[in-house]
């Protein structure tokens, strides 16, 4: 009896105007829950874990205007009736494995039948070329209780807070200089991202010291893993990870180019090729392994064997 | 292909009670808060309006004064006072604690009005000694302390781990000096920001031996009403601006949250007469009153009292439940057995509900009077 991944979706945004985070989020959530053959009403919880959005609005979650554009039990509470509850997630490229663990919990308990975790990043500021180290993209993926097969049993996280200044992000203020033009802004509140040299070198650091921790934890051995879904997947980060583990590459989801350099929706861009080539039926033990900010790794194992 | 055989038994609340989790009991151990020095009182605040406004807010809320930050005050510095003042009437040391979420709407810290990465949960867990923990941010508006509850119960519940963190530290009032360089009448709104103030407020979740503790703890987002209260990044100054329809806002959330109530109350087998404390989310005196009489209407009880700290504190966002528990708690108004209602209301709309029986948490409070 687990977790089972239901379905997994994920969409790069074209770039055009209409690419916010919100609409990106809305069209990955409706097209998850096409392909999983759900109604949006079915939905008991939706997490969103997106960091990055065109406004950068601070309330309410982003995960409200989601239920509410996908039409998820909209309307007032009737009694007998059955509500969603929405709330943001945040924890950088890890948001989707914490969101996981969160809802699994939730399913296991049986406080939950199905849950969602939606991801979505923009460029946070168009006019600040600084900003720009993602690929605009919406993620989704629907977790229901299942009691064929033994599903997500363990779950961990771990950050390295030695190398926490490698990656940071913020707004700052800045005030506008020049002539003031009555109506228009004293100034506005800039997205600032500083990626450090070696911030990608030191994430396979982590990932691998995490990774092998986790393993022996579980009491596994890389060979036990069939399949390893890992995000990013730069080459920077991926190919000393994938090596210094041994793990060969036929046992790797590699993330399709046009999904390549996402945020938050990273995990779930992995677990869609996955899903796509049919690996991830074929695997019994799978390994996700999310890295970002922090540095934090956090690591989910899936095991599709009888439980 | 099994199909789910786990269901939930039906509520419009997303739902733990004793009997849904695991086999083991929660319990609130201990409450922390970090409240600024200085003071600002709102005919101080109404005095700075760059627009004559004529609004009697003091009236209309119900707020004297609320607490703003200082120099080198900020989200970081609220949530980690909290964290320690939480640990300090907790029997736990800071690396008892394996999880731990912080669930401000902001996270400013050093020269950024606003972190995103890493989690400020990252930085607080650091500065307190919480090296053990795990931790993320979460984001739920003013209803974010207690979902970092709901999710520490199912944790603690289901025996993954003994002991969490909720944690907030919000710096909030810049919206206030936003919304005052604006401002021009009692129509505007951003008329609820000039009701916020600073505040940071932690909570140790842990293990409840006897079973006790958290009788019901559930949550909704009614989100047919998602865009009545939207908060951005400001254009005028630092921080953020917040536009509110209040009176739709507490309309829709004073008709709905009595049905929520009575879901709440019928799961831990109780009538809302047996409820010693309702600690409400704190937006104004008439809202809070509006609601209780609606309660009555309704449901036909009404709480034995209503708590309202709103002429102290304002409306603290996320924190303005556990900000009014620590102060009844160090007043020593709740005695052992007591049964409390908290209840956050905020942006999505955001409703969440948890009763939980006062224990032992008592005797850790009130020796600083």
């Amino acid at each position: 009896m687990g977790t089972r991944i239901d379905a997994a979706f994920a969409q790069a945004g074209n770039g055009g105007r209409r690419a916010t985070a919100r609409r990106l989020a809305d069209a990955a959530a409706r097209n998850c829950l096409a392909l999983a053959g759900r109604r949006p009403a079915d939905v008991d919880m939706l997490i969103n874990v997106g960091i990055y959005r065109e406004d950068s609005m601070g309330e309410p979650a982003l995960a409200a205007l989601i239920q509410e554009d996908i039409g998820a039990n909209l309307g007032h509470p009737p009694a007998g009736g059955s509500g969603t509850f929405s709330f943001d997630l945040l924890n950088g490229a890890c948001g989707v494995i914490t969101a996981v663990q969160v809802e699994s919990g939730l399913l296991s308990s049986g406080v939950i039948r199905l849950g969602a975790v939606v991801s979505s990043d923009v460029q946070p500021d168009p006019e600040n070329h600084g900003a720009h180290f993602l690929r605009s993209a919406g993620g989704a993926m629907l977790l229901r209780w299942d009691d064929s097969l033994t599903g997500f049993t363990d779950f961990s996280s771990e950050t390295f807070p030695e190398y926490e200044d490698l990656f940071t992000s913020g707004l700052v203020w800045r005030k506008r200089s020049g002539i003031r033009v009555p109506r228009q802004g004293t100034g506005r509140n800039q997205m600032t991202v500083t990626v450090k040299p070696g911030y990608h070198a030191r994430l396979a650091d982590c990932a691998e010291e995490a990774t092998r921790r986790f393993l022996t934890r579980v009491g596994m051995s890389i060979e036990d893993i069939d399949l390893l879904i890992p995000s990013p997947c730069a080459a920077g980060f991926l190919d000393p990870l994938r090596a210094r583990l041994g793990i060969p590459g036929d046992r790797v989801a590699y993330t399709p180019e046009d999904l390549e350099g996402t945020h938050t929706t990273g995990p779930i861009a992995a677990l869609q090729a996955a899903i796509k080539s049919g690996r991830l039926e074929e695997a019994q033990n799978t390994l996700l392994v999310a890295a970002g900010a922090g540095i934090t790794v956090a690591l989910a194992l899936y095991r599709q064997t009888p439980p | 292909m099994a199909e789910t055989t786990k269901t939930q038994p039906a509520h419009w609340l997303t739902l733990q009670s004793n009997g849904s989790g695991g086999p083991r009991g929660c319990r609130i151990e201990s409450v922390g808060v970090k409240l600024p020095a200085r003071r600002l009182t709102t005919a101080d605040l109404m005095s700075r309006t760059s627009h004559r406004t004529r609004i009697q807010l003091e009236r209309l809320t119900g707020i004297h004064e609320r607490r703003v930050v200082g120099p080198g005050e900020n989200s970081f510095t609220l949530a980690t006072g909290a964290a320690r003042d939480c640990l300090s009437h907790s029997h736990h040391q800071a690396s008892d604690i394996e999880m731990l979420i912080n669930t401000s709407i902001t996270r400013s810290k050093g020269g950024s009005n606003q972190s995103f990465e890493p989690p400020l949960s990252l930085y607080v867990k650091q500065a307190i000694g919480a090296t053990r923990a795990v931790n993320f941010d979460l984001s739920n508006a003013c209803a974010g302390m207690l979902t970092g509850v709901f999710v520490l119960q199912d944790l603690v519940a289901r025996g993954e781990i003994s002991c969490g963190m909720a944690v907030s530290g919000e710096y909030i009032s810049h919206l206030s000096w936003n919304a005052a360089r604006q401002i021009r009448s009692i129509f505007s709104k951003q008329l609820a920001s000039l009701t916020l103030g600073d505040a940071g407020a932690a909570v140790i979740v842990e293990r409840a031996p006897d079973g006790a503790g958290i009788d019901v703890i559930g949550f909704t987002t009614l989100a047919e009403h998602s865009r009545l209260c939207l908060a951005f990044p400001s254009s005028v100054g630092p921080g953020a601006q917040m536009y509110t329809k209040s009176r739709t806002l507490h309309k829709v959330a004073i008709e709905d949250m009595a049905p929520l109530v009575a879901e709440t109350i019928g799961e831990a087998g109780i009538n809302l007469a047996d409820i010693d404390y309702l600690i409400p989310h704190q937006t104004s005196a008439r809202a809070i009153r509006a609601g209780t009489q609606e309660f009555v209407r309704q449901l036909g009880a009404k709480p034995k009292h209503v708590v309202v700290n709103l002429e102290e504190y304002g409306n603290t966002s996320s924190t303005t439940l556990f900000v009014a528990l620590h102060k009844y708690l160090e007043e020593q108004k709740m005695r052992k057995g007591d049964r409390v209602m908290l209840l956050a209301l905020a942006s999505g709309i955001e409703i969440g509900i948890a009763i939980f029986t006062i224990d032992n948490l008592v005797d850790s409070y009130g020796h600083t009077h």
